[in-house]
């Protein structure tokens, strides 16, 4: 008799989630946004929706391997332009109908609908063409032009076309509640939690029966409930209250890599800042070290720091990271009041002036960030100040960055001290090319650099690892100097979770991508 | 007052009025806010669809417009969906589910109110306890729900708890902000004012009892007060069920305000409105029936008797 494999695994994952019956209580910092993946808006909404579906490809969290839990086998096709996917057989959509070609091609056509009102499927609108079935196994997914990792291009996660009328998906369809996916887990957002029930099926076989997201209070509680077993994990534990698990014998903290960079942003258009003698002067009046000790707390040498400096656009565990660029660790005041000095800047009475008034920095910082590193925005400011700028803070709202940092439209900021993450594709495009067009939509103060625009077109046309990696090694080098960011560094978040819960494995920005191993027993 | 009918006349009118002057102050509001809903969700520099979502969301043609078609919808028993608290989920729904709670925790807050109105009237709230009264009155709503919030979490875990976190409500809206205190103190004011009157005095050497003097002329006035009690338990409501997390309306009208999700803010905020107007409607009857008893009693008196 012919076994079929699918029958198997499914078999294997209901006789798994018969052995377990815990529910794992968990606090992110907020509740998702939704669980509709077209309008995934915070960290939150990605890391539960990584529960509830599966992604095209994603990274292995352990080798980094480009993975497909849904896709068999794939070809290239159409000399590069297009990639036909072969789909593995027997995944079920949380409703039970099976998953086809027509919900690959339907998660497509939805990414590039324009009444679809996504930011995230105006990123897919770049890059995929289209798609057409073959049958109800494969598709043919064809992208804007030839991509040297047209994989990685495919990260999205697949919804069913089931679930929905048309192509055109709006953020007030009862999918961001209640949505049906093919991962692990079933979610259901609530007022306050979101439940998770384990979904066995032939790629997914989770040892967990249920998990149950609430929101995150004031740290000190959160802490206590942890220790009491209360509940049995915390996403991100903020600086002040890592201590005191770490010297609980009940729990463990482990590593989060965020993949993302902190930066600040500096207004290449605005006063001083338009001269790159001046951004380089500021760069180097930056301590960093200093900076990390007060605002994180790591010590200056210290072994396995969550905090990682960077020179340039990219983490340094990156293969675009330029290891040529040093980065600034300490302080070189001499070298920045000399840089001052040559862009025209004079010190009177402890301050800089410029044309005879006095320079002040407007400066603005990300509030969500606070919580990361207590007390950023002060710490540079201080150290500006002793470098004699005087300056004016504020905290920017999560919805006003958004709105306002992100479109370019915060002119009034000389510096914005922020963060940016990448899930699958570190193309940093966005960020630095000239607003114009489709291009550059996160260019924060709009700089523009005709250099720096033709490297981007480098990489876009890149057909090649090699000539990508050689594209952003040289972006790095420019931007390293040209500095319309000040690199600060990568920092690793910090999760706590009791030891009763075992074979964790937290992937990288997604977190949930290993779920599948994790088990839990009281 | 041989206009005694203006009164209630006036309250009908608001209350009427009310459930309509909500929704529009608000979507005055929600277009005098930097950014929409729609820019929000998708922010018309990084993304397309921008325009189409906000003719979704009847945005588009400004807030006139809005304000019509959701009353419009509203009118005929459609409230419509949550844009993004609670994507999709049917307003009629969310509501349904949080007003039990919320006149749970207001009716169990009215108790005590309720208890000290009565005692009041009967004067057997001795004065000297007036100051005690009034130090538990000073503490604001907010400040008492976050210590009951901190000993509920502190005692029940982040879980659990539901019944207790009603009942620590209730007792915070029943104390806070002289809820308790002002209801002895103001009905106290009241009857004994009236207790000075020379009628009261004429009724008691008549043989009746002082408090079927007083009452008919007190009513009026104790309503009036039950009425702005009862409003400000709804008001406190919010705080409470927010600190707290009780799963009620108030909550929901805070929780949907914070990510600007006015498919639910204008529901619910009518819905308030709405029970404000139910107030009004009840005192503005009680008005009216006072006037027409103490008109037609007490029977037998003759014109010119005195």
């Amino acid at each position: 008799m012919a076994r079929n494999p699918a029958w198997m695994s499914a078999g294997l994952a209901s006789l798994a989630l018969l052995g377990t019956g815990a529910t794992l209580s968990y606090y992110e910092e907020a509740l998702p946004t939704t669980l509709n993946p077209l309008f995934a808006d915070t960290m939150v909404d990605r890391r539960s929706q990584e529960l509830v579906f599966d992604r095209l490809w994603y990274h292995d969290a352990i080798t980094n391997d480009l993975k497909s839990r849904i896709v068999q086998r794939y070809e290239v096709a159409e000399g590069g332009q297009a990639l036909k996917i072969y789909l593995t057989p027997g995944v079920k959509w949380h409703n039970g109908k099976g998953l086809s070609s027509k919900d690959i091609c339907f998660t497509v056509d939805a990414l590039l609908d324009k009444g679809t009102p996504s930011p995230l499927a105006e990123g897919y609108r770049q890059i995929l063409a289209g798609c057409d079935t073959q049958g109800n196994s494969t598709a043919i997914v064809r992208f804007t032009r030839v991509f040297h990792n047209p994989r990685e291009r495919l990260g999205f996660a697949v919804l069913p076309a089931s679930e929905f009328s048309g192509t055109a998906v709006t953020p007030d369809h009862p999918f961001g509640s209640h949505p049906v996916g093919t991962g692990p887990f079933k979610g259901q957002k609530g007022r306050r939690g979101t439940m998770f029930e384990a979904f066995g099926n032939a790629h997914h076989g989770p040892a967990l029966s249920q998990l149950r997201l609430s929101e995150g209070q004031d740290g000190s509680i959160l802490v206590r409930a942890l220790i009491n077993n209360g509940m049995q994990g915390i996403v991100q534990v903020p600086p002040p209250n890592r201590p005191e698990l770490s010297a609980s014998d009940e729990v463990a903290l482990k590593s989060y890599d965020l993949r993302s960079w902190w930066f600040i942003a500096l207004n290449t258009n605005k006063g001083p800042l338009k001269d790159r003698k001046v951004r380089q002067a500021l760069n180097l009046m930056l301590d960093r070290t200093e900076l990390r000790k007060f605002s994180i707390g790591v010590e200056a040498g210290a072994e396995n720091s969550p905090c990682e400096f960077i020179s340039g656009p990219f983490v340094q565990s990156s293969p675009y990271y330029n290891r040529a660029i040093p980065v600034v660790e300490r302080a070189n005041m001499a070298r920045a009041e000399k840089l001052l000095a040559d862009a025209g800047l004079k010190k009177e009475g402890g301050s800089w002036t410029q044309n005879g008034s006095k320079v002040t920095f407007n400066i603005g910082m990300l509030a969500t960030l606070n919580a990361e590193a207590t007390d950023i925005l002060d710490q540079i400011g201080n150290q500006l100040g002793k470098g004699g700028f005087d300056r004016q803070v504020d905290k920017v709202r999560a919805d006003e960055w958004a709105r306002r940092v992100t479109t370019g439209n915060a002119q009034e900021f000389d510096l914005l001290i922020g963060k940016w993450s990448f899930g699958l594709v570190e193309d940093v495009n966005d960020q630095f090319h000239t607003r114009k067009g489709s291009e550059g939509k996160l260019n924060i103060f709009n700089y523009s650099n005709p250099e720096v625009d033709g490297i981007l077109s480098e990489y876009d046309q890149a057909r090649t690892d090699t000539a990508a990696q050689d594209a952003y090694h040289k972006l790095h080098k420019v931007l390293s100097s040209d500095l319309p960011y000040l690199f600060l560094w990568k920092l690793d978040s910090r999760s706590a979770w009791r030891t009763e819960v075992r074979n964790n494995i937290i992937a990288p920005y997604y977190y949930f991508t290993e779920i599948d191993g994790w088990k839990y027993s009281k | 007052m041989k206009r005694w009918w203006v009164r209630p006349l006036v309250r009908t009118i608001a209350a009427l009025a009310l459930p309509l002057a909500v929704p529009l102050l608000l979507t005055l509001l929600l277009w005098a806010l930097p950014g929409d809903p729609a820019s929000i969700v998708c922010p018309p520099e990084n993304c397309t669809g921008t325009e189409a979502l906000a003719e979704r969301w009847n945005l588009d043609q400004g807030p006139m417009h809005f304000f019509t078609e959701w009353i419009a919808s509203a009118a005929s028993g459609e409230l419509g969906a949550s844009w993004r608290m609670q994507a999709g989920v049917p307003v009629a729904d969310l509501v349904y589910e949080s007003v039990p709670n919320t006149l749970a925790l207001i009716g169990l807050a009215f108790i005590p109110i309720l208890l000290g109105t009565v005692l009041a009237a009967l004067d057997v709230i001795h004065r000297r306890l007036d100051p005690v009264l009034h130090l538990l009155g000073l503490f604001p709503a907010v400040i008492l729900a976050v210590i009951a919030a901190a000993w509920k979490v502190l005692t029940y875990t982040e879980f659990g708890g539901e019944t207790v976190a009603l009942f620590l409500g209730a007792a915070v809206l029943g104390v806070a902000d002289g809820a308790f205190s002002g209801a002895v103190t103001g009905t106290r004011s009241v009857a004994s004012a009236e207790r000075r009157q020379r009628y009261t005095g004429v009724g008691v050497l008549r043989g009746e009892t002082e408090l079927s003097n007083i009452l008919p002329n007190m009513t009026p006035a104790l309503v009036g007060q039950l009425r702005a009690r009862i409003l400000h338990l709804f008001s406190g409501a919010v705080v409470v069920e927010v600190v707290l997390k009780i799963d009620g309306l108030g909550d929901l009208l805070w929780q949907a305000a914070l990510v600007q999700d006015f498919g639910l803010v204008l529901p619910v905020a009518t819905v308030f409105a709405c029970f404000s107007a139910l107030l009004l409607l009840a005192q503005a009857l009680a008005e009216a029936a006072v006037a027409t008893w103490i008109r037609w009693s007490p029977s037998g008196v003759v014109d010119g008797a005195a």
